[in-house]
This record gives C-alpha cells, structure tokens and sequence, in this order.
C-alpha cells in the first residue's frame, strides 16, 4: 500500500524562488493552518485559509487540496490568482470551487491580509439560527455591529455569488454564511487567528447560553448598546494596531508552541 | 505493562494476500481516527470491512481490545456464519456480528459499515424526530437518512431482516436509543459520511436546545444540494480528496504507527 507509499509530494527550493516577505507569509499562514486544526476547527480536508502575499500583484496562498491542515507547510501552500488558477509550478491542485469565496472577499478588501472559512459544528448550528452576535460577552463585542450575514445559494461556483458576499461582508470583519459556516477576514495573519479563535467561542457560547435562558424560561443579559459599541472601538483600535505592525497578538508565542509540538511547518 | 496486540499477535503481512493486507491497514486506521476523535466507546461498537476477492468474508474488531490498540493483524477475519476463519486470541462480539452481518449481507454494493455510540448520536437518536436539512452538510442526509427502532442488544438473529429493511437503500442509518451507522463502497468514504454525520448530529443538538428559529432553506436549495451530493457520490467510486484519508493516514503513522502491524 498505499501508507508506506503515500509519501507527501515535496517541493524544494520554495524558500529560495519566493521573497523574504512571501516566504514569512507561508511560514505565518502554515503556522495558522496548525493552530486551527490543533483546535479541532478542520473539517477533514475541506475548508480554506488564505492570506494575500505582500506585494503589488492580486496573488494569494491556499493549502494544497487533499491535504489535511496538520500537513499544510510553507512550501506546499499553491500560489494562486484571483480565479484559483496556480501562478507558481505546484505538484498539488488546488480546490478552485472553495476559494471563491476567499477570492470574494480579497478582490473587494485589500486591507485584508488573510480569511479563515470553517465548517465547525458551533458554527455550522450559529450559521442555522436566525440570530445575530448578541453582546452577552466581552468576547462577543469584538464581532458587535461588525458581523454581516450571507444567505447561502447552494454549493455554486456561481462566480457571481462574489457580489452578493462582498456586499453582505461589507467593512465587517466576520461574515456568517448561514446555513454553512464561519467567515473572518483580518489585517494580518495573527489577527486573522485571533478572530476565529474568538468567533468559534462567541458561537458557543451564545448558544449554550440561549439554551440555559431557555430552560430557566429568563432572559439573557444583554450589555447596554453604549457600552457594547463602545468595546467593539476598542477591538477596532486593537485590529488598526495590527494592521499597523504594533501588536502582532503574542504571535511568536503561538509559534513557541507549535515548534515546541512539530515545526514541520516551516519547511 | 499488559502486552498489547502490536507485541503478541504475529504479523500477516506477506502471509494475506496484499489486498487484504491493505484492507487491514486501512480498517486499522477507521478505527485509530474514531479514538482520535474520542468517538469511541471502550470496548464497543464496532467498524467492519469486506475481505476484498471474498464478498462473504469479512475483518471486524478483536473484541476486548481498545480502538488505539487495534492493528492491521489482529482484525478477525469472519464468514457471514460468525465463523472465526483465523488462529486469534481474541472473540468476536455476537451483537456487532448482527449488524455487521446484516448490512454486508443486504447490501452487495456496501464494502465498509460503521457503528458508534458518541454523546451528539445517541442525544439525536433519543428525540423523537428527524435530522432537519438546515445546512449544507445535512443536506447530504436529506431524504437518505434511515432510522431503525430499538430492540435490545442485537443478538437476535431475526432483528436482520428489520435491519436491512430500516436502511434500504440509504448509506446512514440512526439506531433510535443507541446510536450512529454509516456504510460505503470503499473504507474512505465511509469513514467521511460517518464524520459527517457525528458532525450534523453535533449541529442539531446545539441549535435545538438554542431554541433559536432555524434560517429556512427553499426547496429548490435543498433538492438541488442533494442531487449535487448524489451525483458526485455516483461519480467518485474511490473516495473524495475532501475526506483527506491518505492524508489522514500518514499522519496517524507519523504519530503511532502500530495501526499498521
């Protein structure tokens, strides 16, 4: 078989044919791709992570299609165009379908630098509920009044969809694609993580807390609108910080741990 | 330290034809990923496969051993009797015989059955109800998902002919009061319809108890979504490359390769 012959295709020499800055792209989003799966968000092979390479061309980083994200490394990530089409030689294809929505939200937002879409089971069910991000946490009012919702058109590669979640998606900085999944769109990489590491948490919570309300037949405490905008700012100022190079969210640390766990990923 | 399985049954690579061989690595790793996701249930429930050239053979678990323990060489290999057709120290287990055997013997076009008792399944199979197609993955179960009432331990031989009437000609079944199955043409895409499942089955537990209203879906999506799922079932015989599964298996030999003596 099959195991013992199933050796990952490798692809030397990534390091040296890219720029310094693109290859700490790779490095940063493979690290993103080991996060998310370490926190169990994967669903098997499919879903996205993107980021922008730095630089004036529309050129994008995504995992090699088939790949679990636990296998994702900073060379075997495909460099793609705007419709998915590979702009650098790759032994693996890429999935084009799943990147539309991706391309979507790079096409319309250059300030983003990286989208994380996951199909988890807290926000699947959050996707399924008409609802919206209720302030109920300090957690929450970071995605308070800066979360848009996307109606879902089936499994498409309508590229016309593109429209409709560029204008669902708006300024926010998370999108719900309802009946689907999860949806974050950050100024770096770092940021990008922080987001759907908060998301997936404001999901759950919302919903265990809707649950409790519901069978102690009470209400959920809201925060005063006031206050809540008042917090989302804060959040507002911490993501500009980012965008700005002076807060990267303890990256490094998050990079300690997984060097410490498997640094496959930088290679 | 108790010997393990790795350290005291003997290998059968080389001494299995090499399909077999492959079969047993591939079962070995089903079950090592449902320990991985703690989807597991001590020593129960169980995950079968065809002996690839003998449709009426088949490899289920050791009985005794643990999911992370169970290897390539220590699966049973039984005929549709429950004949044991191997030297092993290890039984197997009458009532997983039953639904195995079942499902193997109703359904030619079904290589691979699984069968799990997670907390999200056995909560689903306990309300009265169906799966409710309100997002994208459920809609893979839309109007293909089957449902077999309770009757006790299943060591009645007769409760084969309510088994195999209950699934039809689906690939998922919810055992009411017990639990999840799934069956497939390949190990593979068995493995990614019972993860799908265990993930709707999640999903729904979590928005009902919400007690939010569901976002609607028209017909049109969830007729069109299914049709979609259906045909690229028809048009992947072999698995698709969204199930990750080679990828999945390196990782596990990377991690522990004991799944593969």
């Amino acid at each position: 078989m099959t195991v013992t012959a199933m050796s990952v295709p490798t692809q030397p020499g990534v390091r040296e044919q890219v720029s310094a800055d693109e290859w700490q792209t790779r490095v940063d989003l493979a690290a993103l791709y080991r996060l998310v799966a370490a926190e169990g968000m994967t669903d098997l092979a499919a879903t996205h992570i993107s980021a922008r390479v730095p630089g004036p061309d529309d050129h994008f980083l995504i995992n090699p299609y088939g790949l679990m994200y636990e296998e994702v490394t900073a060379s075997n990530l495909v460099k793609v165009d705007l419709n998915g089409e590979k702009v650098m030689e790759s032994p693996f294809p890429v999935n084009p379908a799943g990147f539309t929505i991706h391309s979507a939200v790079h096409m319309a937002r250059p300030d983003v630098a990286c989208v994380v879409h996951t199909h988890t089971a807290a926000g699947m069910a959050f996707a399924s509920v008409e609802t919206e991000v209720l302030p109920l946490s300090q957690t929450a009012m970071q995605f308070y009044g800066r979360t848009g919702f996307h109606a879902w058109e089936g499994i498409s590669t309508d590229l016309d969809e593109r429209e409709r979640i560029v204008r669902d998606l708006g300024q926010n900085r998370a999108l719900i694609l309802h009946n689907h999944g999860l949806l974050v769109a950050g100024p770096t990489i770092p940021a990008s993580w922080v987001l759907i590491f908060q998301l997936e948490r404001v999901c759950r919570t919302q919903l265990e807390a809707m649950a409790a309300a519901r069978a102690m037949g009470t209400d959920l405490v809201l925060v005063p609108v006031a206050v809540a905008e008042k917090t989302a700012e804060g959040f507002d100022q911490s993501l500009r910080n980012a965008a700005e190079g002076r807060t990267n969210f303890d990256w490094d640390a998050h990079l300690s741990a997984l060097d410490a766990e498997d640094d496959s990923f930088r290679h | 330290m108790p010997a393990t399985a790795v350290d005291t049954v003997p290998s059968l690579k080389g001494k299995v034809p090499d399909d077999e061989w492959e079969a047993r690595v591939e079962l070995a790793a089903f079950y090592r990923l449902v320990a991985k996701h703690k989807w597991d249930d001590l020593v129960g429930t169980h995950i079968s496969a065809r002996v690839p050239g003998h449709p009426d053979q088949f490899l289920i678990n050791p009985y005794g051993l643990l999911f992370d323990e169970i290897t390539a060489s220590s699966l049973v290999k039984v005929d549709m009797d429950g004949n044991v057709l191997q030297d092993s120290a290890y039984p197997v287990n009458a009532a997983g015989f039953t639904i195995h055997s079942s499902v193997l013997k109703g359904r030619d076009d079904i290589v691979s059955v699984a069968h799990t008792h997670t907390v999200a399944g056995m909560a689903l199979s306990a309300v009265e109800g169906t799966l409710r197609p309100v997002h994208q993955k459920a809609l893979r179960f839309y109007n293909a998902l089957s449902y077999h009432a309770y009757e006790g331990i299943a060591d009645d031989p007769d409760e084969c002919a309510r088994l195999q009437r209950d699934l039809g000609e689906n690939d998922a079944m919810v055992l009411e009061n017990h639990g999840l199955l799934t069956c497939g043409r390949n190990i593979r895409s068995t493995w990614a319809l019972l993860y799908n499942l265990e993930k709707c089955c999640q999903v729904q537990i979590a928005l009902e108890a919400s007690g939010g209203e569901v976002v609607e879906l028209s017909n049109d999506i969830k007729e069109s979504t299914y049709a979609l799922f259906q045909r690229s079932l028809k048009s992947n015989s072999t698995g698709s490359k969204l199930d990750g599964w080679e990828s999945s298996l390196r990782l596990l030999a990377k991690e522990d390769p004991s799944f593969m003596h």
